[in-house]
């Protein structure tokens, strides 16, 4: 299916002449192919291209900048924040943190284009990307409070496409609990398409959490690469129950010794929702750990993808990485697609993988039905304990409540 | 308080229960015992509204049709089955299922919901009575519990909501001699003229803890003979074989 895009270089302002031929070129190779679809490996269970051409009259690129600035502020736990509207940076707060160890800026789009080309989404958002943020963590501070990014969208955005780009540095022995919320209860249809790129350098750690605040009509795609040097660990909570689409396409590379990486997503789907969770974990180095849980639940129409891949180099003996999905299906018409994949060279490896899916234990229905309490009721405490149970590993006690309730409203349905 | 009348029970197209017939009044105290396969499980499924159930006859609690009730409204009327195999449910906490339980009741009952701190002293109360850890109470539900654990906390539950008619599926079974004895005195510190069991069971033992009004023997889905606490002695010196 065509897809009926209207895309302008000339709506991006203050570009010289050598970028907007940089950029055009980008958009000539987007328009070789166009959006993702099932054709290509990678997307063969989510058929962008198809998805987008069922939900979308046209979709335009755009410069921008509506005026709304008021948004809804997380009042659970005391953290500082970034605030981006529409990908571009408005507002920051670090007061709880001592001046000069953190660096924030808009993202500089005249730098080096440093990401691998990964499918069309690159070349278009190479080609149209306006906003996104850098962020430097310095070497030996920890963070005393958590970071919000707010992913403000307004309601303008109507069958428009938003590319950022974002880069996140953590120097060596620092600490950083992120958390991406994703604030928008717009009915519009909108599309987002970010790239980031994470490096954590020696000794350090960073808790990344994804979560939004409500349903949301958006179509998002990010790419996530990462270098994680020796003695660092990057954590992932994914929790973007609510979305329209959303894929999230993680590439985590366990580059130097004793590097660490976990995965952990819950997902609630209802009606025609559709998530893929894509991981690549690179084992390129002696003595890494990686760890993968990722649990869906799917109601109605929706679907659900895990496409999981640990690569594991030759040299990288002693490694231990685990991954295990888990789905419960809860209608008939609901789907989920599931792709372990292990590629292992090295020989003294300790590698597993899992993946199960089924309907909930009607037994468990009757035992808590037993004890007075109602259908719904039940088959929702049945859902939140298969779900929270991601959770069990997150240290913050009022981030993991956050969470929790979180969790509990989505499962609701918000 | 029940009232059961040529009761049959189908499932997967084996007839477990042919034509029982039971009476419960308030305040008595009744035990079910027989082989196994006799269909004692079953008669505890059917009464807790399991699904999978083909049933004809008539069941009848404080004179409303029981067939005629879902499972949550079963219990909500005051109906309680101590389960066999008490369910392990990760993820769960015991605490959230059973503040949720109990006010899942009381809602129905038409009682105001308790709020956490009311609710976690009065369950702090009733888990020292029977002599369960505090710890269990924030554990996830059943999971990892000993046999002997998950009987206490079905026990709990009992003590917690209050029924009117508690049916105790086998309750003994698993239980060294201080946990039947826990076990039994919670029972007996709950009877009153008001509310009554059904006491299920293989073996004699529990039945010397909790005096029972009438034991009765249940054979091929048929209870075949009925008598007092001293039926229960018999049986034990001289087994199913020579009655059924």
């Amino acid at each position: 299916m065509k897809q009926n895009y209207d895309f302008k270089i000339n709506k991006i302002k203050n570009l010289s002449s050598e970028e907007i031929n940089l950029r055009k070129k980008n958009l000539e190779l987007f328009y070789q192919t166009g959006f993702p679809n099932k054709k290509d490996e990678n997307w063969k269970f989510s058929d962008l291209n198809l998805i987008l051409s069922n939900n979308f009259n046209k979709i335009i690129n755009n410069d921008f900048l509506p005026s709304e600035t008021e948004f809804k502020i997380i009042d659970d736990f005391e953290h500082n924040f970034i605030s981006l509207l529409n990908g571009k940076l408005i507002s920051k707060d670090f007061s709880y943190e001592e001046k000069d160890k953190i660096s924030i800026d808009n993202f500089n789009h005249k730098n080096e284009l440093s990401f691998d080309s990964k499918n069309s989404l690159y070349f278009l958002n190479n080609a149209l990307a306006t906003g996104g943020f850098s962020l430097e963590i310095s070497k030996n501070y920890k963070l005393k409070k958590p970071l919000v990014i707010y992913n403000n969208f307004s309601n303008s955005l109507k069958e428009t496409i938003v590319n950022h780009k974002n880069s996140i540095i953590l120097n060596e022995n620092s600490e950083l609990n992120l958390i991406n919320y994703i604030n928008n209860s717009s009915k519009e249809n909108f599309m987002v398409n970010t790239l980031e790129n994470i490096k954590v350098k020696k000794d350090s750690l960073l808790k990344n959490i994804l979560v939004n605040s409500s349903k949301c009509n958006g179509y998002f795609y990010k790419y996530i690469t990462s270098d994680i040097k020796k003695n660092s660990t990057f954590e992932n909570y994914l929790l973007p129950s609510g979305l329209k689409f959303n894929k999230l396409d993680i590439e985590i590379n366990l580059n130097e010794e004793n590097s660490n990486s976990s995965v952990f997503s819950a997902l609630n789907l209802m009606n025609n929702e559709h998530q893929e969770i894509k991981t690549q974990i690179n084992h390129n180095t002696p003595h890494c750990h990686s760890y993968q849980k990722v649990k869906n639940v799917l109601n109605g129409e929706s679907k659900g993808v895990y496409q999981g891949k640990i690569f594991v180099k030759n040299i990288a003996q002693k490694t231990d990485a685990y991954q295990l999905s888990k789905a419960l299906i809860l209608n008939d018409k609901a789907e989920f697609d599931a792709k372990p994949e292990l590629e292992i060279y090295a020989d003294d490896v300790k590698c597993s993988h899992g993946s199960t899916s089924g309907s909930v234990d009607l037994n468990l229905i009757h035992y808590l039905k037993s004890r007075g309490i109602p259908e719904k009721k039940a088959f929702e405490m049945l859902i939140n304990g298969f779900l929270s149970e991601v959770l069990e590993r997150l240290s913050e006690g009022k981030i993991k409540n956050f969470l929790k309730e979180k969790l509990e409203r989505q499962i609701n349905g918000y | 308080m029940l009232n059961i009348k040529n009761l049959e029970a189908t499932i997967d197209n084996k007839q477990i229960l042919n034509g029982l017939n039971l009476d419960i009044k308030p305040g008595e105290v009744h035990a079910i015992m027989g082989p196994n396969g006799s269909g004692k499980s079953t008669l505890a499924n059917v009464l807790s509204g399991k699904n999978g159930y083909e049933i004809k006859g008539v069941i009848k609690y404080n004179g409303e049709s029981l067939s005629e009730l879902s499972t949550e409204e079963r219990a909500q009327k005051g109906i309680f089955l101590a389960f066999q195999y008490p369910l392990e449910i990760p993820g769960v906490n015991t605490n959230t299922f059973l503040r949720t339980s109990l006010n899942s009741i009381r809602k129905a009952q038409g009682e105001k919901e308790l709020d956490t701190l009311t609710f976690l002293k009065l369950i702090k109360k009733k888990a020292s009575e029977l002599g369960i850890d505090e710890k269990f109470l924030s554990r996830q539900l059943n999971v990892g519990f000993s046999g002997g654990e998950k009987k206490k906390n079905e026990i709990l539950q009992m003590k917690l909501l209050q029924p009117k008619l508690s049916i105790l599926d086998e309750t003994d079974s698993g239980l060294d001699i201080d946990a039947l004895r826990i076990v039994a005195d919670g029972v007996n510190s709950y009877k009153n003229k008001d509310n009554a069991f059904l006491i299920i069971t293989h073996y004699q033992r529990l039945l010397d803890y909790i005096k029972p009004d009438y034991v009765h023997v249940l054979s091929n889905g048929k209870i075949i003979k009925t008598g007092d606490s001293d039926l229960g002695i018999q049986l034990e010196k001289t087994g199913y074989s020579n009655i059924v």
